[in-house]
């Protein structure tokens, strides 16, 4: 698919499967498409030619949204209310089973950290917080396949790497993933990648795929050389 | 203190808003525009008086009356049955009707008394109204037909309110309209604007709420804190400053509420074209200034000049004025206000297909 913002082409004819119950990267700079691609798996945007199938649905699509969960790059929640009031919104929008919904969000609020803040307003937290709360709000109706955009942007090491646990273990247990990131020892961490630049599709495939297709020991070293296959016109952040 | 300091910063603010045309186009025609209305209304105002005269006598004395008040300079006077005068009188069309009864003679040396019928909400109106005659009415019996120089008085008799009404009670009904409309709008088109700066518009969008569910979800929202406002702004009215009061006080919500569903929606409407809240802010000069001149809370709408009055006919503040006022001042049942019911029923479904026209573009 393609899709253009004015004269800006952000993504231009991508085409890429991902896998069930993996953890799916999108790696590249910014402004290499990474957005404009994960808006439109979650269904918030539509490509101006071809289609993205989620689910077996051709998105947008409003029937399988609850089935999907979204992290936007930005909090994106609302700052004047409590993290508790936060998760009772999307809780209630999803259809969160009133009688479960306390349970879930004490559960979830513990596995991110933040069962002791569930009551203050979200302008009181940091900035590694309020991706937490993000997360939460994004994990709370149990989607089947989560939409995370540069989820671990801004944190510190230590909660980055309980990031990357937590998604290895929902994994596990069988939901998709797709995650985005600029940062190449993330992609260390997928099942499978997509380098992305300058909304064209550089390679697909497991790290070790593409380091052997790139003939390098290193992921960004591989992320360049593919890089570097490409014209050089082409070449340059537009954004 | 630092000149360079001062003018680095000076110089900053400048080249901000210098790129902010809407502002700065704004900050020179919004006060020009209000201040236009303002002359248009003051000066192109009209000062007549329009009369009914309903004559039920044959007399030459009636006929002296009659001709002389039409050459009144104050006054604009239409000949009229009872019946037709009552109607063009409770519609607003006039502002009094005098009525000239069976055998009038001014032989005799009993006082003539005339009766005056005024609509009398408005206390302005009425006092121009008899000022107007009682300058007029003398000149017009001149001696031949009134030898005996009987005099004649006036009784003037009010639809509502009466000599007991005051510029308040003709104000009170159209403020509670006014301040639903206004902060209602306000309110909503920040929140909304929000919604899209913080990016949640965007977790709503992929979520699976409809975009039917988020105009209904605002409204009521909105509509809670709209009837909270009404209920203090009437109470208040009725119990602490003794506003005269004769409709049915949930006819006051209903046209509230009516009123806020429209401005709920023109809210989530007009935010996008906003893209920070100084910029919501500046639609209050366009679209809710003018509405506040013309919708005839402070001028009925028979003194505007034409042009304005129709444009305040297109205007849903005049309509929910009307009706409110209708319900509070002559206390009207909702049977008589079904043009303005309709009108506000049509703005609020408007406003509720452009703010879900509005939605549709946000998922692009």
């Amino acid at each position: 698919m393609s899709r253009r913002f004015g004269s800006i082409v952000a993504l231009e004819r991508i085409s890429l499967a991902i896998p069930r119950g993996r953890i799916f990267g999108l790696l590249g700079p910014s402004g290499s498409g990474k957005t404009t691609l994960i808006r439109i798996a979650a269904g918030a945007l539509s490509p101006d030619s071809g289609e993205m199938r989620v689910l077996d649905h051709i998105m947008p699509d409003r029937r399988i949204t609850a089935h999907i969960g979204y992290m936007t790059q930005a909090a994106a929640l609302y700052p004047d209310l409590s993290l508790r009031e936060n998760l009772n919104f999307f809780g209630a929008l999803y259809d969160v089973p009133a009688r479960e919904l306390l349970a879930r969000i004490e559960e979830i609020t513990r596995e991110v950290g933040l069962a002791d803040r569930l009551d203050s307003p979200l302008q009181t937290f940091s900035g590694g917080m309020r991706q937490r709360a993000s997360l939460a709000c994004a994990l709370l109706h149990q989607p089947e396949l989560l939409i995370l955009d540069e989820p671990t942007v801004g944190l510190d090491p230590v909660l980055r790497r309980s990031f990357w646990q937590r998604f290895r273990e929902l994994a596990d247990a069988g939901r998709t993933l797709i995650v985005s990131s600029h940062i190449m020892d993330e992609a260390e961490r997928c099942d499978e990648l997509a380098f992305l630049r300058d909304g064209r599709l550089l390679a697909t495939g497991s790290p070790d795929a593409l380091r052997a297709q790139a003939g390098c020991q290193d992921l960004e070293d591989a992320f360049l050389a593919l890089a570097g296959a490409l014209p050089a016109a082409l070449s340059g952040g537009h954004r | 203190m630092s000149r360079r300091r001062v003018l680095a910063l000076a110089t900053r603010i400048v080249r901000q808003f210098r790129r902010d045309r809407r502002t700065l186009i704004l900050m020179l025609v919004a006060p020009v525009l209000v201040i236009s209305l303002l002359a248009y209304i003051y000066r192109g105002a009209t000062h007549h008086v329009s009369l009914a005269i309903v004559n039920s006598d044959a007399s030459p004395v009636a006929a002296q009356i009659v001709a002389g008040l039409t050459a009144s300079q104050s006054l604009t006077v239409k000949r009229m049955s009872a019946a037709d005068a009552e109607r063009a009188i409770k519609r607003n069309d006039i502002d009094a009707v005098l009525t000239l009864p069976a055998n009038l003679s001014l032989t005799g040396s009993t006082p003539q008394t005339l009766t005056v019928t005024l609509e009398g909400s408005q206390p302005n109106t009425s006092s121009a109204v008899l000022n107007a005659l009682n300058q007029a009415l003398p000149n017009t019996i001149v001696k031949a037909i009134n030898p005996a120089g009987v005099p004649l008085r006036l009784n003037p008799v009010f639809l509502h309110g009466g000599p007991q009404f005051d510029q308040l009670d003709y104000f009170a009904p159209t403020f509670i309209g006014f301040f639903a409309f206004f902060f209602v709008f306000l309110l909503t088109s920040v929140s909304f604007l929000r919604e899209r700066i913080q990016g949640s518009i965007e977790r709503l969008m992929v979520s699976p709420l409809s975009r039917a569910e988020i105009v209904l979800g605002y409204m009521l929202g909105f509509a809670v804190f709209a009837a909270l406002q009404s209920i203090v702004l009437v109470l208040y009215c009725v119990y602490a400053i003794h506003i005269h009061y004769t409709g049915h006080i949930l006819l006051v919500f209903f046209f509230t509420l009516l009123l806020t569903i429209g401005s709920v929606n023109m809210g989530i409407f007009l935010s996008t074209f906003a893209r920070t809240e100084l910029q919501v802010v500046q639609f209050i000069p366009i679209v809710i200034t003018p509405q506040g001149l013309l919708s005839g809370i402070i001028w009925p709408l028979s003194s505007l000049p034409g042009p304005l009055r129709i444009l305040a006919h297109v205007m849903p503040l005049t309509y929910a004025n009307e009706a409110l006022r209708g319900v509070m001042v002559s206390g009207d049942r909702l049977s008589a206000l079904w043009l303005q019911t309709g009108v506000l029923v049509g703005f609020a479904a408007l406003m509720v297909i452009l703010a879900a026209s509005t939605l549709h573009r946000e998922i692009a």
